[in-house]
């Protein structure tokens, strides 16, 4: 008896722990769904300008002062533009990154923040986070003109004033990927991977 | 604490391990990007700046201190108090931000199954870390005065891994929530 009890036990937590399973990743697959399926995210970041298409063409003010043309063709150098936004930790994190890469590759490429919303929030966070070498541009239309739909999004445009690499950038590693994608000619390294395969 | 009835020891096992385990996952999400963690502790805006860091560090450390003292018998009341404070002092920090509508920060929380930034601020936290707590004062309730036998383990093993699934069921379902929203407002 008490052994058809323990071997009774046993199975139950069995097919327990399996249900449990199964639940679990049945809520992970709603989870990619509902990101699919909304109208932002994941599947939004292949829109915009592509790589190789002009860059649009922006005026905009800088915070610190002063006004900045974006996807300017005859540039002397090329442009980095980096969406950003207050209360994003990652984007703060990749802040001193962006100060060195201003710093190492000052010859060729100016180094541009962007970001929309209210402009007290933002002016208070570029004096805090000793932001003010960069310029800083406030601007919701350049946003949707390159469909940014995640924070920290990252776009290279040539002197030429082409869209060279563009993409989410978590780290510093993916960030320094979009000069190697501009060297290799490609959108992304995961491009190239893809086209080496 | 009167009101809780005396609690088996398998499940005063079962407990600590699943708590141990959230913890332990949590600080290590949390000490391996210290500068991440830091950008969101200074996101919440319960601190001056110059506090962000040490606190940035102190939490986590407070963490793992709980994660582990509260999976040995002799510690575990130690630990089951410290896990308590924990949860009690970063509750109150999601609930005040909750209060101020500042729901599009992130949560920072580093849970189980999931990375740092991909939960941002709701109900459901304050509501997850009162069940936590709950679990963590039925520990404290803990009769130890029935012997375990052998299978008495099976059974504080197969809790604790259904605690767990159900612990990251119920973190995915809270992160779906607001893609379900956002969804639906469009």
């Amino acid at each position: 008896m008490t052994e058809a009890l323990i071997v009774s036990n046993i199975i139950l937590w069995i097919v327990v722990l399996a249900l449990l399973l199964a639940v679990l990743a049945l809520a992970r697959q709603v989870g990619i769904l509902y990101e699919r399926v909304a109208p932002m995210g994941a599947l939004m970041l292949d829109h915009g300008p592509k790589v190789g298409d002009m860059a649009p063409l922006f005026n905009l003010e800088s915070l610190g002062g002063g006004s900045l043309s974006v996807g300017l063709a005859g540039n002397k150098k090329s442009q980095l533009l980096f969406f950003l936004s207050p209360t994003c930790p990652v984007c703060k994190k990749l802040l001193p990154v962006l100060k060195s890469i201003r710093n190492v590759e000052a010859k060729w490429l100016d180094v541009v923040l962007a970001s929309d919303g209210d402009r007290p929030e933002h002016a208070e966070f570029y004096r805090k986070a000793a932001l003010t070498e960069f310029p800083y541009v406030l601007s919701t239309d350049l946003g949707m003109a390159f469909q940014v739909g995640k924070l920290p999004y990252a776009i290279l445009i040539g002197d030429d004033g082409r869209v060279r690499a563009k993409g989410l950038v978590n780290s510093r590693e993916q960030l320094e990927s979009l000069f190697a994608a501009k060297e290799l000619g490609v959108a992304s390294v995961q491009e190239y991977i893809d086209q080496q395969a | 604490m009167g009101a809780l009835p005396l609690l088996d020891p398998v499940a005063a096992s079962a407990l600590s391990a699943v708590l141990s385990v959230i913890f332990l996952t949590g600080a290590w999400q949390k000490l391996r990007d210290p500068a991440l963690f830091q950008a969101n502790v200074e996101n919440y805006r319960l601190l001056p700046d110059v506090l962000a860091w040490p606190a940035a560090i102190l939490l986590p450390v407070w963490e793992l201190a709980a994660a582990i003292l509260v999976l040995f018998d002799p510690t575990r009341t130690a630990g089951t108090i410290l896990a308590i404070g924990l949860l009690s002092v970063v509750t109150a920090a999601v609930i005040i931000n909750l209060l101020r509508g500042r729901t599009e920060i992130d949560c920072g929380c580093g849970s189980l199954g999931g990375h740092v930034g991909d939960q941002t601020l709701n109900w459901g936290l304050p509501a997850r870390n009162a069940v936590l707590v709950l679990a963590a004062m039925l520990i404290l309730r803990e009769d130890a005065t029935r012997a375990l036998v052998w299978i008495d383990y099976l059974s504080v093993a197969g809790a604790t891994l259904g605690l767990l699934g159900l612990y990251v069921t119920a973190n995915q379902l809270m992160a779906n929530h607001p893609r379900l929203h956002a969804m639906r407002n469009h």
